[in-house]
């Protein structure tokens, strides 16, 4: 395959695998890692404990960092692929099939779309957190909770699939518009194809790179700002790396003068979601480069 | 997909373009932009109303709780009181009439009563917006010109070392969180330098504009500082949103600063350039005058569509700046007490800071490119 000989061609890319290769030997190897001891959290401990000992990486708010870290990998990148794959699959459909009714349909549906880029994720993790307490309490289950349940979705998790897969239908968008007049299109709806085999099979193909590539760079992207709403406050129940940070902030403000007094509380942590955003922006224009190779950016 | 609507006004290639265009293509665009905003801000709220009404009547009720009354008292009265609120809002009719009623109650400024804060919502979130404006403000003010300089600069001059040094500092500024960017920050010049305080103010001036000699005009500190007269006030303020603003637009500047650094290299190989510098235009004239006003368009409205995201990151900043914005509701009103007025207020509000900046960048758009003007707006 050319676009996998292009992609393993540059330093960059084999710098990203590498990099994601360690998340994610983190995320699986991760409970292994760790005596169980050590991840639990101990309430009455508040100082931090400098490195050393049985804490290789120090301690902050009574639990310990390297285990924090190494099982906040294993939620990271959970919370990265669930959303990043529904999110996907919401918007990929939605462009596809708008994009192929074409006329009035495309036109409503693109509207509703950009019309959704205008609301921010954040402020909707609070009302489903509402409408989910308030429709379990009432007893009876509605689907919704139901599939929540089942896919392990918190209210965070929904809130950013809900407000998140606009970018994937405009792309999906506006490449099957594009393509649907081709003449292979036309062959193939000729020769009897329905719409479902041609979206899937003809067009789907040759439409999903630019997908592909914002599917890469989500998995970060979706983390990173999981991360930042649980450091905010916003339920932090799915974010390890999040509550970290949260009792990390407090040694930031507190040591008078000297910020690295207490440099394990933010640093390693810092370090890990740098290092994750590094990971996604290489992987992403490193999959970009591979599977779009006329684009410039 | 964009109708084909008017006729373009000015040349297409931006040589010399005329900048008076006729008015009512202003005017369409203008009302065009308007209408969007109207159906936008629809879409949103009824989405909202949608998720909310997956809870059940009697949930929903909480929004309309008047003042001073504790959910919870005697069963049987508290049944009675959510019956007759559930009757009174429509919570048992179909989507479209709740939801207009919803709207409409909204519209007319009641967004209820937060059982938390003990304060009107609309009150408290309006309180607390110029913090907000401000920031967002101030953080535009340095996104724009940077990122659109710098990108212009370093696409002008494809793979040379400024170009290089740009492509690997943008690269960097894109990869770290803003967050973590800001707890960095204030860790070295807050708690090791002492240069720049965390804050909206220092302590003294609190206790100096809480008197009664400061009028609030704007609710912008820094505007209202030189209204009255008190630059020190002003200056004590932008030291404070020196480094928030800073973190909060370093990645926005790098993308920025990356979509126009494109435009511009696809720009500098065409061919009204080569005209223009075998005319004899000065380089520098051609990428100022010709160049970046055709490139400006892409960043621009990819920073239009990421309005919310700027909005999000709005109030993470905050959170690690503390201040006071919308967003420390978000945080003090600890999310474990259900309080859904404050909540769907809180919601409704980030739509109506995200459609000003939205605005504002699609003003901006039709100011340098007259193309859109013509258009009916940016459609891709």
């Amino acid at each position: 395959m050319s676009s996998r000989r292009l992609f393993l061609s540059r330093l960059g890319n084999w710098l990203a695998l590498a990099l994601v290769t360690l998340f994610v030997v983190a995320a699986l190897a991760g409970p292994r890692l760790l005596t169980p001891s050590v991840a639990q959290r101990d309430p009455f401990k508040k100082l931090p404990l400098p490195p050393g000992g049985e804490h290789p990486l120090g301690t902050v708010g009574g639990s310990d960092v390297w285990a924090g870290l190494v099982l906040g990998a294993r939620d990271a990148l959970r919370l990265g692929l669930t959303v990043t794959a529904l999110t996907a699959v919401l918007g990929v459909a939605l462009g596809a099939v708008s994009g192929y009714a074409g006329g009035l349909t495309n036109a409503v549906l693109m509207r509703l779309t950009d019309a959704f880029l205008a609301f921010p994720a954040v402020a909707a993790v609070w009302v489903i957190g509402y409408v989910l307490v308030a429709s379990s309490q009432a007893g009876e289950p509605t689907s919704l909770t139901v599939l929540m349940i089942r896919l392990r979705l918190s209210p965070v998790m929904l809130a950013l699939i809900l407000f998140s897969w606009m970018p994937y239908a405009r792309l999906i968008n506006t490449t099957v518009t594009r393509l649907k007049r081709e003449a292979y299109v036309e062959a193939a709806r000729a020769l009897g194809a329905g719409p479902e085999r041609i979206i899937l099979r003809h067009l789907l193909p040759n439409a999903i790179a630019p997908a592909v590539v914002q599917a890469a760079r989500d998995i970060g992207s979706m983390v990173i700002l999981a991360t930042a709403f649980a450091f905010v406050g916003v339920s932090g129940e799915s974010s390890q790396w999040g509550s970290l940070l949260l009792s990390g902030r407090d040694y930031v403000m507190g040591a008078a003068g000297n910020p690295l007094r207490y440099w394990w509380t933010y640093l390693p942590v810092s370090l890990a979601l740098v290092l994750f955003g590094v990971a996604r922006n290489l992987l992403g224009d490193g999959l970009n480069g591979a599977l779009n190779p006329r684009q410039r950016y | 997909m964009q109708p084909q609507a008017a006729p373009l006004t000015a040349n297409p290639d931006g040589n010399s373009p005329s900048v008076s265009p006729a008015a009512p293509a202003v005017l369409r665009f203008a009302l065009s932009r308007l209408a969007y905003v109207g159906v936008t801000l629809l879409v949103v709220t009824g989405t909202l109303y949608a998720l909310l009404m997956l809870a059940p009547p009697e949930a929903r009720a909480a929004l309309y709780v008047p003042p001073n009354v504790r959910i919870g008292l005697d069963p049987a009265i508290m049944d009675r009181r959510i019956e007759a609120i559930v009757r009174e809002h429509h919570l048992r009719d179909p989507f479209p009439i709740q939801y207009g009623y919803w709207l409409w109650r909204l519209a007319r400024g009641d967004w209820g009563w937060s059982p938390t804060l003990r304060t009107e919502v609309l009150g408290a979130l309006a309180q607390r917006a110029p913090m907000t404006a401000e920031l967002t403000l101030y953080s535009m003010l340095l996104i724009i010109p940077l990122g659109l300089l710098s990108g212009a600069w370093a696409g002008w001059q494809v793979d040379s070392q400024g170009d290089r040094a740009f492509r690997a500092l943008a690269y960097l500024a894109a990869s770290v969180p803003a967050f973590i960017l800001g707890l960095i920050l204030l860790s070295v010049f807050y708690v090791g330098l002492r240069w720049l305080p965390p804050g909206r103010t220092n302590a003294i001036d609190v206790i100096r504009i809480a008197g009664s000699s400061f009028r609030w005009v704007t609710g912008l500190l820094t505007v209202d500082g030189l209204l009255n007269g008190r630059p020190d006030i002003t200056l004590d303020a932008l030291r404070h949103l020196a480094l928030p603003a800073i973190s909060l637009s370093l990645t926005h500047v790098a993308l920025v600063g990356r979509i126009t650094r494109a435009a511009m290299s696809e720009e500098n190989a065409k061919e009204y350039v080569i005209a223009a510098r075998a005319r004899g235009v000065p380089r520098r004239r051609v990428l100022w005058r010709h160049a970046l006003r055709n490139a400006i368009a892409p960043a621009l409205t990819s920073l239009s569509l990421s309005a919310a995201q700027l909005l999000t990151g709005v109030y993470i900043i905050e959170a690690v700046f503390n201040l006071p914005g919308v967003s420390s509701l978000l945080i003090r009103s600890l999310q474990q007490v259900p309080d859904l007025p404050l909540a769907v207020g809180f919601a409704v509000f980030s739509v109506l800071l995200v459609l000003p900046v939205m605005l504002g960048l699609d003003a901006l758009l039709a100011l340098i490119d007259p193309r859109l003007r013509a258009s009916g707006g940016p459609d891709e």
